[in-house]
């Protein structure tokens, strides 16, 4: 009925194999890890260094069959350590073809195989240091990244390289320059914010009325 | 000429705008703008707590708020590697399953007027409110329930749940067939939908689309199917799929009936996984009971991630959460959320191109937008 473990498995090591072929000893990892809740499924995690992300990029779509560029997460770790920004994507293959007029592709599950299985893709690409983090736009390749980029950028100021008519999308168009509010330096739990939530009626003594008389 | 249609009119099922430029009417260029309710939920997150997450998460789409919280609560799941009982997963098929119908006949009743049948709304409307009515007896209110936990559901099936269930559905399968009655051999709604609008699958794939919309275009991948997440690989469905009759791909009117199959497929679910759930479906358990839920961690250590990918309403919805927030890692430290819809309507507005300003309500509309989702 639907796709079985076994079958995800075997397309996942499939793409392994496949990708380190390709791109073995050019800093590209690429891992088979599995999810933890109810159903284990496994994905690919790949990490790319930014200048071989439209190789990969390329080689994903033209031969690898991923065709579906599902999501672009953007993060800024202000404290440090190895990375400060990171770009996560996550792909999808999906089997899908266009089909002849009155006639539909009803796909079986149990018989499909190789290239056809649905495989989830996540590439992450950490960022060095830097007051603008750039990557490559793959905005060619996938049109479905197009849109994904742009809210990256607008949210957390991500800079897609060769990206096409970049503008705000969710935030105002007349944002300022530089305002990307899900960089971290944008607080949401400001001074006294405790106190207004969980404590709204102000029975609990606050560090100001120490030693006075409530 | 430009014209701006929106941020209200009737054929923006929400505030957005759509630029539109005409050639007398002709539609030449067409331009989206989103963001008029952009609410930040993903920044929001990140000072609440796991738990905390899911009201919001209910209010990301208020047409189908429990498919929205189930897939926010898979990726906290895969976060925090928690085991749900076999139980409460059917439990949440099924609730996912009555807001599909529930939404999808909001889908249809808004559509209607958007084609000139008004008495379509007020059928799905009446429709509508006995899947509400079913879904306020699991989360205590009609929009949002703010139902499933992490680790489980948060309250058991009603007493007679399963009775009133199978009532309602079987009653609304027959009501499927009075809506085919009505619109399919309607000259009106034949002739706005056929040859409007079309799109072809390999297009839609390409440039993010999924869900129904891309089932109407003859194939049948569906993310329950091909990443099956909750029990449906136990319960008897097969996924919805239409055959287009053009080789430019689905029109309006097959988006239509793909969502009319999904109907049918959502009730057999249902009847379906009441008869299969686990320990009978009018079996009444105290809440925290084992069956339904399960201890689940508050904290998620840093470097763990968990992603979910879920087949709501109109789409695949994702959600990718990075623990090792505040305090600890108690609070998400990032929430990313993928809205189906904020792809998939600059695609729709770019397949407008072509055709005349009278389709574009048919052709929007046979979409299924929903600006909550899309602006989150």
């Amino acid at each position: 009925m639907s796709i079985t473990s076994e079958q995800n498995e075997a397309a996942a090591s499939a793409f392994l194999e496949q990708a380190e072929e390709r791109f073995g000893g050019s800093g590209v990892t690429v891992s088979i890890e599995h999810h933890s809740n109810a159903v284990k499924f496994a994905f690919v995690r790949m990490t790319c260094p930014p200048q071989h992300w439209i190789a990969l990029a390329k080689w994903m779509r033209f031969d690898a069959g991923i065709n579906y560029c599902s999501m672009i997460t953007g993060t800024h770790y202000p404290e440090g350590g190895t990375r400060t920004w990171g770009v996560a994507y996550h792909f999808l293959r999906q089997p899908v073809r266009d089909v002849e007029p009155f006639t539909s592709d009803v796909l079986k599950a149990e018989s499909l195989e190789g290239m056809d299985i649905p495989l989830e893709i996540e590439v992450l690409i950490d960022l060095p240091d830097g007051r603008e983090p750039t990557v490559p736009s793959v905005q060619s390749i996938w049109i479905g990244a197009d849109w994904n980029e742009k809210e990256t950028w607008d949210l957390v100021g991500i800079q897609f390289e060769g990206h096409e008519n970049m503008h705000r999308v969710l935030n105002p168009h007349d944002s300022p320059d530089g305002f990307h509010p899900l960089q971290k330096q944008h607080q949401i739990r400001y001074h006294d914010y405790n106190e207004m939530y969980d404590d709204a009626q102000g029975f609990v003594r606050k560090p100001a009325d120490e030693g006075r008389v409530k | 000429m430009w014209i701006t249609m929106g941020p209200q009119h009737p054929m923006t099922h929400g505030l957005w705008t759509l630029r539109v430029k005409v050639d007398g009417e002709t539609v030449v260029d067409t331009e989206a703008e989103l963001g008029y309710i952009h609410r930040g939920v993903e920044k929001i997150a990140e000072a609440r707590d796991f738990t905390q997450v899911t009201p919001y998460c209910d209010r990301l789409c208020y047409v189908s708020a429990m498919t929205w919280a189930n897939s926010y609560i898979y990726a906290a799941e895969d976060l925090l590697e928690v085991d749900v009982p076999e139980r409460a997963e059917y439990i949440r098929l099924i609730s996912a399953e009555i807001q599909r119908l529930a939404s999808h006949l909001m889908w249809l009743g808004a559509f209607g007027p958007d084609i000139g049948n008004l008495t379509l709304m007020t059928w799905c409307m009446r429709d509508r409110e006995m899947f509400l009515d079913l879904l306020q007896e699991l989360g205590g209110s009609r929009m949002h329930y703010n139902y499933p936990r992490i680790g489980g559901v948060k309250r058991d099936l009603p007493v007679g749940f399963a009775d009133r269930a199978r009532a309602k559905v079987k009653l609304f399968e027959q009501r499927i067939k009075e809506y085919e009655m009505m619109l399919d051999e309607s000259t009106i709604w034949l002739v706005r939908l056929q040859g409007v609008g079309y799109s072809r699958a390999e297009d839609m794939v390409n440039s993010g689309v999924s869900g129904p919309n891309v089932r109407a275009a003859g194939v049948n991948y569906d993310v329950r199917w091909a990443h099956p997440y909750s029990v449906y690989d136990q319960v008897d469905w097969e996924p919805a799929v239409e055959k287009p009759t053009s080789v430019k791909g689905a029109d309006c009117y097959d988006r239509y009936r793909v969502r009319m199959e999904e109907m049918v497929q959502s009730c057999k679910m249902v009847l379906d996984a009441l008869d299969k759930i686990p320990g009978g479906a009018n079996t009444h358990y105290s809440t925290g009971d084992e069956m339904i839920l399960t201890k689940a961690p508050t904290r998620a250590p840093e470097g763990a991630t968990g992603f979910s990918n879920y087949e709501c309403t109109r789409g695949a919805s994702q959600f990718y959460i990075q623990g090792g927030g505040d305090g600890r890692g108690k609070n998400p430290y990032r929430l990313s959320i993928r809205s189906p819809m904020f792809i998939t309507i600059p695609y729709v507005a770019k397949t407008m191109i072509g055709y005349k300003v009278a389709d574009i309500p048919a052709i929007m509309g046979s979409f299924d937008p929903c600006i909550g989702e899309t602006d989150r």
